[in-house]
């Protein structure tokens, strides 16, 4: 809100950046990796005297230095740019807190070239002792990169004290620090492996061949377990909720899970086969397929870990869309379009209902969601939502989803989305609900307020038929069914009349319109509290005074929530508790 | 008056005279090594398709040295472009959202073009005729993104356009249609085309004793290209500093005496520079031609305060204290020269003894 929104709605940003950044840590990492590999190979061609190995090493060298010098280090500088178009308020924050750790980092990127260089022109015209120190050079150089962005990174997911008071070192040295470091160590070495297996599959001479084969397979497994571990270290550092996302509650990692699997499962047995067993099986196709699994497992990576923080982009600090944490209460009270910088609609009006709720739509919800396109697309998103399921819908959209933000600003600016989204895009009708609507026509509203934002109405046929108190029973203990839901929260009254509408009893849905004050209590007080033991608590407490301490329950113990159903509910429970002492209605 | 869309800036960590310090000793080495890049190549495209036999000797030298210049010139151009976004950020990550289409498309141009160089390096002979077209596919990518950094530099300055972002949200926004913008743009191009040809001759230096030659004609290229397209940038120079709002040319002709000062240094190192490169006095041409960068550089900071001082000066960037991560840095970028200048020694050892033993 702060800072424009480049708006390319078919596309996404996010797209663009995981694009961007999967293709640049595969090779970021082997910059790091290879170092080591390079070293170590160059010794065993020394050990072994074997000019055939050094031969492989020295043109190993020069494919790790136009990947890593050209595809790497420009690709990395497009991640700054790309991070900076998409979310320029969070690159901001990170960049004017970070701006030393980056201007260290950038020495010792500066140490890398120079020494990578030397590396590779010296080959074979320097002696074998300093050309090592120059490798040694090198990996120390390019493991310090990867340590200071590692602490930038980290910071994002797992802030620690940093989000409360922006201390540097605190920030720095946050809580998946080490366990981050350890892990992309491993992850960098292994990944170095793999591109060493795929050098020897181009080795003409079968016994460099195998000989590197061999030796990168070994350094693969080795690694691999060490990153296997290391990984568990990590994911136990993070935050309960960063965990629930990665342990299946986040839709978007559940998604890439099996396909990192696979990969990983494809890459242990590619090296256990074609790397140790028989690695005369290191053919060119074999490599390749080595390579796409590691880069599998490194993009299931990467795309976890930036799914783990959501929904902010700076855990606990920013949201997505850019919007701070600490400024949610002033901007639901003031107005999420007053203090947005680049929007043209600064009020809400019935007229520019839809304009204004594609200003929102852009600031808000574009960080994530496209329009029409294959990243996450809005309109297939709300397929099934109407406007009146839209509007309710976004009022608790964060409680509904975790790993997405609360909705921001007044409720006339959430009509104003739910318009632009059910109007703009989807063509439907923009309508307020009825408020005097007859019970018969409250199911079907009611559906569509709770339901819609995820089920279609023929995903429920199944319920057709179903006696009525069984779909209540089921309504109370939704979250028995999945996770991802709440029990439904409408009143007794409500909760007829959505099971009267989901089991097809619209005949009978008329006579729900009693408030039955019995009912009320079953839903709301029961868990607790039995009947037989309201009558000494009650005493004789008058009926009024019934229904005003039932707006204050807290007070008389803190553990109570104050009742939360409608006046009329509230009335009809004074009257069943008051009752009680005369034995009941 | 239409209203003016500049975002809230992020506090600043030590006072901004650190960075804007560090900015200007950073970004000087950026141009310099861009000029080497841009005006190497442009020099090593043309003696190519001269044909000759040290035309193309001297083109095949430029080629080799052409990865590892390219390689500097990102290297160089992360510290200052880091430092402007701490100082400007609240400008300069507008301007590139609004021109984000063409801004991001710098990265895909520059891989190729780095590959360009790279194949042109390793596969000279073998390209045959085809060698120059990728290095004039290379050259012309590179001159593109200079364009885009161009026209970002200069939207950046100019607040008063970003409210043209709700005509241009998906990133479409340039600068180029500004009075001001071609001689710019012009301007840092022909300079970086003249300072290329003393990079040319240095690298016809490098082991002069054996190509004698070669040094010889990689020195009257480079001078005489140096001495021609820094008389016609003198020009274009003024076209610049006429195309420029009235009250920012003033600023160059008495306005300030600071920018005044600087101007008028400029002048006499560009005077200075032309009549060394006249009189083929290589290093003298060099080290006027270097302070003469220094000095553009200044201007150029000087400038940009000048185009913002309305809505923003430095001083309103707000520092909340935290100074031992700069002392850190320091510590670093002292221990990374060591180790570049360990790598340096042991590297001319290697040249040392391969003169030596022929």
């Amino acid at each position: 809100m702060n800072y424009p929104v480049w708006y390319l709605p078919e596309t996404g940003g996010g797209f663009l950046i995981a694009l961007i950044s999967i293709l640049h840590v595969f090779v970021s990492h082997f910059a790091v990796g290879g170092g080591l590999y390079l070293i170590y190979a160059e010794k065993k061609g020394l050990k072994e005297n074997s000019q055939p190995i050094l031969d492989f090493t020295k043109k190993h060298a020069r494919f790790f230095l136009l990947v890593t010098m050209v595809f790497g280090s420009i690709s990395g500088v497009g991640i700054w740019f790309i991070i900076a178009l998409v979310n320029p308020a969070a690159t901001s924050l990170l960049i004017h807190n970070f701006v030393f750790a980056w201007a260290i980092e950038w020495v010792f990127f500066t140490v890398e070239i120079g020494a990578a260089f030397v590396y590779y022109y010296m080959f074979g015209r320097m002696d074998s002792r300093t050309h090592l120190q120059v490798g040694w050079l090198y990996f120390i150089a390019a493991w310090m990169s990867l340590l200071v962005i590692n602490g930038i990174i980290g910071v994002m997911l797992t802030p620690g004290s940093w989000a409360q008071d922006m201390d540097f070192w605190a920030g720095f040295f946050n809580p998946s620090f080490f366990p981050s470091l350890v892990f992309r160590t491993f992850i960098a070495l292994m990944i170095a492996a793999c591109y060493g297996f795929l050098s020897a599959s181009f080795t003409a001479d079968a016994g460099t061949r195998i000989s590197m084969t061999r030796f990168s397979a070994k350094w693969a497994l080795v690694t691999l377990v060490f990153t296997l571990i290391s990984g568990l270290w990590y994911l136990s550092v993070l935050p309960d909720q960063s965990q629930g996302l990665v342990m299946g509650k986040s839709p978007t990692i559940a998604a890439i899970q099996p396909l990192t699997a696979a990969g990983f499962v494809s890459f242990l047995l590619l090296m256990l086969v074609a790397g140790i067993v028989r690695p005369s099986l290191n053919l060119k196709p074999v490599a390749g397929l080595a390579m796409i699994s590691a880069l599998v497992v490194m993009g299931g990576f990467e795309w976890t870990r930036e799914a783990a923080r959501r929904p902010y982009v700076i855990n606990g600090v920013m949201y997505s869309n850019s919007i701070m944490k600490k400024d949610l209460a002033a901007l639901n009270d003031g107005g999420f379009l007053r203090s947005a910088l680049w929007v043209q609609n600064k009020e809400v009006s019935e007229e520019n209902l839809e304009l204004a709720g594609e200003e929102i739509f852009i600031n808000q919800c574009y960080a994530c969601h496209t329009v029409g396109g294959i990243n996450n697309d809005i309109i297939a998103a709300t397929r099934t939502m109407s406007y009146r399921a839209l509007v309710s819908y976004l009022k608790k959209i964060h409680e509904l989803r975790y790993f997405m933000p609360p909705f921001v600003g007044t409720e006339q600016e959430g009509r104003a989305l739910a318009a632009y989204i059910a109007g703009g895009l989807h063509g439907k009708e923009v309508q307020e609900p009825q408020q005097d609507a007859g019970s018969v026509a409250k199911g079907p509203a009611l559906f569509e307020e709770n339901c819609a934002s995820c089920h279609a109405l023929e995903d429920l046929s199944s319920l057709q038929g179903v006696a009525k108190e069984e779909i209540v029973a089921m309504l109370r203990t939704l979250n028995e069914i999945s996770e991802e839901m709440e029990p439904f929260g409408g009143s007794v009254e409500a909760h007829g009349q959505l099971a009267a509408f989901l089991g097809g009893h619209t005949d009978t849905a008329q006579q729900e319109t009693a408030i039955d004050g019995k009912a009320i209590f079953e839903t709301h007080c029961r868990l607790c509290h039995g009947v037989e033991e309201m009558a000494p608590m009650i005493g004789n407490i008058d009926r009024q005074e019934i229904f005003t301490l039932l707006g204050r329950l807290d007070q008389l113990e803190s553990s109570m929530p104050p009742f939360g159903g409608t006046a009329e509910e509230q009335e009809a429970l004074a009257d069943f508790l008051a009752s009680i002492n005369q034995g009941g209605k | 008056m239409n209203p003016l869309f500049i975002p809230q800036p992020d506090t600043i960590p030590v006072s901004w005279g650190w960075f804007q310090f560090l900015l200007l000793l950073t970004f000087p080495l950026h141009m310099l090594a861009m000029n080497a890049m841009l005006g190497g190549l442009a020099i090593g495209l043309a003696q190519h398709m001269c044909g000759g036999t040290l035309q193309k000797q001297l083109a095949h030298r430029i080629a080799i040295a052409l990865p590892l210049v390219i390689a500097f010139v990102v290297n160089f151009g992360v510290a200052p472009l880091l430092f402007v976004q701490v100082l400007y950020g609240q400008f300069l990550y507008s301007s590139s959202v609004l021109m984000g289409t063409f801004w991001i498309l710098i990265v895909p141009m520059l891989i190729i073009a780095y590959y360009g160089a790279y194949l042109y390096d390793f596969r000279f002979t073998q390209l045959g005729s085809a060698g120059p077209w990728i290095a004039a596919l290379s050259f012309f990518l590179l001159a593109a993104i200079g364009f885009f950094f161009s026209n970002n530099m200069l939207l950046m300055a100019l607040p008063e356009q970003f409210g043209d972002y709700f005509s241009h949200k998906n990133g479409t926004l340039l600068s180029f249609g500004q009075p001001q913008f071609w001689p710019r743009y012009l301007h840092m191009l022909l300079g970086a085309l003249a300072i290329g040809g003393l990079f040319v001759a240095l690298l016809g230096r490098f082991r002069k004793d054996l190509h004698p030659d070669l040094a010889n004609h990689a020195e009257e290229v480079g001078l005489s290209s140096f001495l021609v397209l820094t008389f016609a940038n003198v020009l274009i120079g003024f076209w610049y500093l006429l195309s420029l709002p009235n009250e920012l040319m003033l600023l160059f002709m008495g306005g300030n005496v600071g920018a005044t000062i600087a101007f008028g240094v400029a002048l006499l190192l560009a005077a200075g520079a032309l009549f060394a490169a006249y009189k083929k006095r290589y290093w003298l041409t060099f080290y006027h031609a270097i302070a003469l960068v220094v000095v553009m550089t200044f201007m150029r900071s000087w400038l940009r305060s000048a185009y913002l001082k309305d809505v923003f000066t430095l001083d309103q960037l707000q520092v909340v204290p935290q100074y031992s991560p700069m002392i850190f840095f320091f510590i670093t970028l002292v221990a990374g020269l060591v180790c570049l200048g360990w790598l340096i020694k042991k590297t001319r050892d290697v040249f040392v003894l391969e003169g030596k033993q022929g």
